[in-house]
This record gives structure tokens, C-alpha cells and sequence, in this order.
């Protein structure tokens, strides 16, 4: 589903992603972890088709993004880290806008949006302008919006912040369940634990560059640990950053 | 890959319903919660109509009293140099905001993210564009054009194709403005900083020389008087006047069906239209072809990191006003360092600033020409009105706004260990010092070209200082009270309900000031003169408004202050 190859981002003088090649498959629920501006963000707004890689190929479901955009958007839903949503929209219109926007029928738009009102328990808000919202009641509504024209592949920045602990349950529930299903899912996230409890592989990434790659077992075998994914995590970042600084 | 994108052919009905569906609900959201709000916006609008429509008419009344042919070269001359200013406003307008809707705006890059074609989302942001820089042009104009239809005489047909030319007219420089935007921002050279000073100066140099032209042919008109001294005056606008100019469609339409020729209005503006028409199609295929890289380009165009430090000039701020306590004067310091920080915030500052030494070459062009004292002080009022103008102006776009942009930061000033009163002291410490030091200076600068006597410039000065410190009060006061949380982008902030009665409230008081304080003197001195007698002391009653200015400065000041530190310290975050 998601195929980057020797893919290289630079934001004027500076490098965000370097040489970057990784392959995600179908079904696959990727987890991409890193320090604070370490290129998730720009990795994951690549595959979304707002930026374009400097060099190097993006490919979704076997679109290239820089000249098949429309095509591998078609596949995607993104779910950033601050969700937006329309303030004078309620939630459903809002979810009918998304399904509109997809080119959904209206039968077919109506049966999907009374599935995931009821997935997400929106039924009680959903009615509501969405100026009224809170955090958590605008992330599963934006996750509603994200599942309603069944995309191909879910691309989630940071999905658990904001959300209750019952939400977090229901959501690593979903993810799981989407994945199983044939979705491929790419998260980012700062949660190690859900990471360690959700993905199928994990990538770190630090200063631009992919430095480990492949399940928690894999990971392990790379650092010499035994550890948790957070000792993982840690071991593998500060082995690259004293090789940077070498 | 030889693979058939989807059909996008239902994104222009998605986004039709889009928009029917924000505004039914924000409208319903308003009648709802916000009746007042809304009366108050419908009053405010149709004050300021009214008051158009008044000075147009008294304008072309005096024409009437002039003998000077409403139909005829003048008339033309003047709505030709309307279209040509309004047109040039408006291409800067619209192109800020659909700057800010395009690349900075969270609905951007939600939509971009999605199967939407990149002409349909240029589409939908540039209506709204338009619709934001361009309601004030319709709603200004107008009245202007009714005035003139009352006072010239003009058949029926010539109401209802008013807003047909002006809808249609504010196509031409919005298209021309999205282009424009969307193409600087994908092919501008990598160091920006140094692409934009160059083009600032070149443009600012061409405005300079025409400006100085300008005001050479308009001075010499003046002094000189004389046709061929008008004349001149006349051929600086040529390039307003051309038969290829859009604005001279309008005058020409407008014109012919005040003279009753309905075929001759036709044509300029089946022109208008079409030409507005075509602009805006080759727009959207500007959009199709570069919104997404220039979206990527801007996203990208990173450069070499900057460390950010404290400026001389921060410590002159904190040293003007020594007067306030500690933690007060750093509030002062942190929103005058965003203000300088804010590249957008300093291009409105050079415009205004550009203006300001415009006022001031041609101040220095009358003191040269030795004008007579009746003019002097005619030419001293209309400077009052100006700087206070721009004062008005000036505060509304950058104070009005400063609570509102605290947004979601709110909490950072809410949880500060200080009175919420002391962050509203501190916003019009911030104010009040920056316009009075800039307007008297400006006023007592000019006053000195022009040789006012002591009493004259004494008057101007007391004016200013009220105009200046109760506009403060109001922009900073009506900010708290009125604020617009949702909103990031201060422009709309102050087209927005707030900063519409804050305007309207500003310029009411500046008239109320200025004619209280400055008027009766002028007035009683330009009759003087006028009839040519000498001597004779200022009656005390020319003073009597002082007293009532200075009260109506005290209440601009207390009463929005008051309302603000109310809703301040009622604010939940």
C-alpha cells in the first residue's frame, strides 16, 4: 500500500527526510515513532499529498502522489493532530460532507454515516454545530469522518491525545479491527505502550533518517535489549544521535 | 499509468452546499444568540451608508452649485480615479486574505488532504475572498452612485444596474490579485526577504515619482488655477483612463445610463463581466496548475535558522512607558515584539507609514508655494482629519485585534500572577503611547511647515492628544469586550462585528473631537479672512466644545475600558 523510495524532503537548507525508503502492505498497522522534529510529520504529509518529496518516490495503492495525487488521495484519510472541522457544521453534515466529497451515493452515504455515528457514539452530538465540541468529541468525530468512505489506508498523527481512557480502549479496538479488515493504518505517536500493544512493525525515525525498522522482536535484536519498546526506543535514538556526533 | 482520475465533476455542488449550509446555520446561530449583535451590524452598516450617501449628495450638490455639468469630463474624470484607487485597494485586500485562506488556514490543508480538485478549493476560498475584501466596496459605492443618481437626475433603469457593475467589477482585481498570489508564491525566488525588498522598492519608487508628480500638478492647480494647470492635473490618471482600463468601463457605463443610453451602458458592462469572467477562469486554471506545488513550496521554502534576540528598540518601548509597573511594562514589551515580529503586520505599517511622508512632501509643497493664510488653515484641518484618520485606521487593524489573537493562548495571560485590568492597562499603555507620540508629531510637524499661529497649533495638538488617547481606549476596550476567539487572522478580525462597531465608534468620535475642538476656530478665522478683515481676539465661545471634547475623550477612554476589564475578568479559558 505504501511504498517510499529513497524518498528526500528539504525545507530550504534544511534536511526534514533523508534517503527514507520503506514499504508498508495491506492490512499492515504501522506505527512510526521519533523524537520531536525528527520527519513524521513530513513523512506522513508526503503520503497525504501535501508535500512533495524534494527527491525520491512516493507511491499509495500505486500512485505516485507527486503526479497521480488525485488518484492516491482517493485512498487515503488523514487524521492530523489537531483536527479540523467546519465550526458552523454539525457533526453529521459534516460527515456527509466528507462522504459527498468521495464521491459517495446518497444511499449508500446515509447507511455508512448511521454506522459510524453509531461506532464512535456521536449519536448525542451529533446534531450539534461543532463550535460546541470538545477535543475528544472532535477527534471521533474527525475518526468517524476519516472511516466513512472506507479508505484504503488510515493515516493517524498522534490519535490517542484528548481522548478518554474508555475512547483509547475503543479506538486501539477499531484500529485493530480496521487492520484485520485489509486497511493498512499508519500511526504516529509518542505513546510507546500503544505502539508496543497495537503495531504490526514499528519504524524510528531520527534527524530525517528511518534508524530501525521491523517488529517489537526485531527492534529488540537490533538494540541488544530485552526491554520494553520505550528501552528500545531510547537505545536505538541515542545510538544514532553518538553516531551523528562521531 | 494511463489511469483516469476520479470524476471530480460533483466538488463544485459539494462545495455550493458547503457554503449554503455554514452560512444557513451561522445565520440561524445569530438570530438565535445574537439578536442585538446582528441589529447592531444592520445599524452600523446603514449608519455608515447613510452617512456616504449624505456627503456624496452634499459633494454633487455643491457640483450643482458650481455649474459644473453632472454628466460631463469632471464627473467622469473623478469616478474614473474612484474605480482606479478602489481597484488597487481592493487587488491588496483580496490577495492578503486569500493569501491567509490558501496556505496558513487549517481548512486548507484538511481540504488538500482530500480528493478535492485544487481548482475547486481555489474556488470556494476565492468567493469568500471576495466576498470579505469587496462587502465594503458594494456597500460604500453604492450609496456614493445613488447620491449621484438623486442629484443628476437619472432614469430608472440606472438603480438596478448599480450592483450589477459593482458585483461584476470586483471580479477584475480579485482575479487579477488570486493570480498574482498564487504565482509569487510558487515561483518567488528562494530569499524571498531579498526578492520582496527589491520589488518594494522599484514599487515604491514608480508610486513616488507618480505621487510627486501628482502633487506638483495638484498644487499648481490649485495655486495656479487655470485649465491647462488641470489639464496636467488630468493626464497624470491617463492610465486610469484608457479605453483598455476596466475602470473607465465603469465610468462609462455608469455614466451613459445616467444620461439615459441604455445600449451604451450595455456594452461596458457586458465588458466587465465577461473580461471579470475570464480573469477568474484563467485564475482557477492557475490554481489547477500551482496551488498544490506553491502549497508544497511555501511548506518548504525553509531557510537558515534565525536567532531571535531582544532589539534596541524593544528597550525604547519599555523606557516610553516607565511609568507602569514591572510586570505591566513586559506585557507592554511582548506585544510590541509580536507586533514587530509579524512581517504582515509591518507592510501595513510601510503602507501607512508611505502615506504619512506622502501627507508630509506635499505639506512641504504648500509651505513652499507661500499660500495664503485662509488656506493654510483649510489645508491644517484637512491634515487633522488625516492623521486621526489613519490613527483610526491604524489602531483598529493592530490594537483592535490584540485580545482576540490571544485565542486558545489565553490561558498563558489567565493564569499570570497579576490583575486581568493590569493586562488591559498594559494593551493601552502600549496604544495610547505609540499613536501619541505619531500624531502629534505628525501634526505639530506639519502645523510648523505650514507657520500656524501658537493658538491654532495649541488646538491641534489638544485635539490630537484626545483623538489618540480615546481611540486607544476604544480599540483596547471594545477588543476585550467584543473579542472574536475563533479567528486567527486579524484582518477578519476587524471586518468582523467587533471591529465594525469599534471602526464606526472611532470615527464618530474623531468627527465629534475635532469639530468640537477645531471647527468653530477654523470656521471663525476662514470667515475672517475670507472678508478680508484684520485683527479682533477668539470669542471665548469658539472654546465652549473644548471642555465637552475633553469629557467625551475621558468617557471613550473609562466606558469601553470599564466594559472590557469586566468581560476580561468574567472570561473563562
Amino acid at each position: 500500500m505504501i511504498e517510499l523510495a529513497g524518498v528526500t524532503k528539504r525545507y530550504g537548507p534544511k534536511v526534514a527526510v533523508e534517503g527514507l525508503t520503506l514499504s508498508v502492505p495491506d492490512g499492515e498497522l504501522f506505527a512510526l515513532l521519533g523524537p520531536n522534529g525528527a520527519g513524521k510529520t513530513t513523512t506522513i504529509k508526503m503520503l497525504c499529498g501535501l508535500l512533495f518529496p524534494t527527491e525520491g518516490t512516493v507511491r499509495v495503492g500505486g500512485f505516485d502522489v507527486t503526479t497521480h495525487g488525485d488518484q492516491a488521495r482517493a485512498l487515503v484519510s488523514y487524521v492530523p493532530d489537531q483536527p479540523f472541522l467546519y465550526e458552523k457544521l454539525t457533526g453529521r453534515e459534516f460527515l456527509q460532507f466528507t462522504a459527498d466529497l468521495y464521491g459517495m451515493s446518497p444511499a449508500k452515504s446515509r447507511d455508512k454515516i448511521a454506522e459510524v455515528i453509531d461506532l464512535f457514539h456521536l449519536r448525542d452530538f451529533a446534531d450539534d454545530l461543532t463550535e460546541r465540541y470538545s477535543h475528544g468529541m472532535r477527534q471521533r468525530t474527525v475518526f468517524a469522518a476519516a472511516r466513512v468512505h472506507e479508505p484504503r489506508l488510515l493515516i493517524a498523527a498522534a490519535p490517542t491525545v484528548g481522548l478518554d481512557p474508555k475512547s483509547v480502549r475503543e479506538l486501539k479496538t477499531l484500529l485493530r479491527k480496521l487492520a484485520a479488515g485489509g486497511m493498512t493504518v499508519l500511526m504516529s505517536t509518542h505513546t510507546l505502550d500503544i505502539a508496543e500493544e497495537l503495531a504490526d512493525r514499528i519504524g524510528i525515525i531520527d534527524h530525517g533518517r528511518l534508524i530501525g525498522c521491523g517488529t517489537l522482536d526485531a527492534l529488540r535484536t537490533q538494540s541488544s535489549s530485552d526491554g520494553s519498546l520505550e528501552d528500545v526506543f531510547l537505545k536505538i535514538t541515542d545510538e544514532a544521535t553518538a553516531g551523528t556526533a562521531v | 499509468m494511463g489511469i483516469a482520475p476520479p470524476s471530480a465533476a460533483h466538488q463544485p455542488a459539494v462545495f455550493r452546499r458547503l457554503r449554503a449550509r455554514t452560512a444557513r446555520n451561522g445565520l440561524r446561530v445569530m438570530l438565535a444568540s445574537g439578536r442585538v449583535r446582528l441589529l447592531t451590524m444592520a445599524f452600523t452598516s446603514a449608519a455608515v451608508a447613510a452617512f456616504t450617501f449624505g456627503s456624496s449628495w452634499y459633494g454633487f450638490h455643491q457640483l450643482a452649485v458650481n455649474g459644473i455639468p453632472f454628466k460631463g469630463a469632471i464627473v467622469e474624470g473623478l469616478f474614473d480615479l474612484l474605480f482606479f484607487t478602489l481597484g488597487g485597494m481592493l487587488v491588496f485586500s483580496t490577495g492578503i486574505i486569500l493569501y491567509a485562506s490558501l496556505f496558513t488556514a487549517p481548512e486548507a490543508r484538511f481540504l488538500l488532504a482530500t480528493p478535492a480538485r485544487a481548482d475547486h478549493v481555489f474556488a470556494t476560498k476565492f468567493q469568500a475572498a471576495v466576498a470579505f475584501s469587496s462587502w465594503a466596496f458594494v456597500v460604500l459605492g453604492l450609496p456614493i452612485f445613488v447620491a449621484y443618481g438623486v442629484t443628476a437626475g437619472v432614469p430608472w433603469f440606472y438603480y438596478p444596474l448599480l450592483p450589477a457593475f459593482l458585483l461584476g467589477y470586483v471580479l477584475l482585481p480579485g482575479s487579477v490579485s488570486a493570480a498574482l498570489c498564487l504565482l509569487l508564491v510558487r515561483y518567488m525566488p528562494r530569499n524571498r526577504r531579498q526578492f520582496l525588498l527589491g520589488v518594494g522598492v522599484v514599487a515604491a519608487l514608480a508610486a513616488g515619482v507618480w505621487l510627486y508628480r501628482v502633487g506638483v500638478a495638484a498644487n499648481a492647480s490649485i495655486t495656479g488655477g487655470g485649465r491647462d494647470a488641470v489639464d496636467v492635473l488630468i493626464g497624470q490618471f491617463d492610465l486610469a483612463r484608457g479605453g483598455l482600463s476596466p475602470n473607465h468601463w465603469m465610468t462609462r457605463g455608469i455614466m451613459a445610463a445616467a444620461r439615459d443610453d441604455l445600449a451604451g451602458a450595455a456594452l461596458p458592462l457586458a465588458l466587465v463581466w465577461s473580461n471579470g469572467l475570464l480573469l477568474y477562469v484563467a485564475a482557477a486554471w492557475v490554481a489547477r496548475r500551482v496551488y498544490r506545488t506553491a502549497f508544497d513550496r511555501l511548506a518548504g521554502g525553509g531557510r537558515a535558522k534565525k536567532v531571535y534576540g531582544s532589539s534596541p528598540l524593544d528597550r525604547v518601548m519599555e523606557a516610553l512607558v516607565f511609568y507602569l509597573d514591572k510586570p505591566t511594562r513586559v506585557l507592554v514589551v511582548k506585544d510590541f515584539r509580536t507586533f514587530r515580529r509579524d512581517p504582515t503586520q509591518w507592510a501595513l505599517l510601510v503602507l501607512f507609514a508611505v502615506l504619512i511622508l506622502l501627507g508630509g512632501t506635499n505639506f512641504r509643497q504648500f509651505y513652499r508655494e507661500n499660500l495664503a493664510l485662509v488656506d493654510k488653515f483649510i489645508v491644517s484641518l484637512i491634515n487633522l482629519f488625516g492623521v486621526s484618520i489613519l490613527l483610526c485606521a491604524g489602531l483598529s487593524r493592530f490594537v483592535f485585534p490584540l485580545i482576540s489573537l490571544e485565542g486558545r493562548k489565553f490561558w498563558v495571560l489567565g493564569l499570570l500572577p497579576i490583575r486581568r485590568g493590569q493586562i488591559l492597562g498594559g494593551k493601552f499603555a502600549f496604544a495610547a503611547t505609540g499613536s501619541v507620540v505619531v500624531a502629534e508629531g505628525l501634526v505639530l510637524f506639519s502645523d510648523m511647515l505650514l507657520g500656524l499661529p501658537p493658538l491654532a497649533v495649541g488646538l491641534h495638538a489638544l485635539a490630537v492628544g484626545v483623538v489618540a488617547l480615546g481611540l486607544s481606549g476604544l480599540n483596547v476596550g471594545l477588543g476585550a469586550y467584543l473579542p472574536n476567539f475563533r479567528e486567527t487572522d486579524p484582518s477578519k478580525i476587524v471586518v468582523g462585528f467587533g471591529g465594525t462597531v469599534n471602526m464606526v465608534a472611532g470615527l464618530a468620535f474623531l468627527v465629534g473631537v475635532i469639530g468640537l475642538v477645531c471647527l468653530p476656530y477654523h470656521v471663525s478665522v476662514i470667515a475672517r479672512l475670507s472678508a478680508f478683515e484684520s485683527g479682533g481676539g477668539a470669542s471665548p465661545v469658539l472654546f465652549a466644545g473644548v471642555p465637552v471634547a475633553l469629557f467625551a475623550g475621558v468617557l471613550a477612554v473609562w466606558l469601553p475600558l470599564r466594559a472590557g476589564r469586566r468581560s476580561l475578568e468574567t472570561m473563562e479559558f
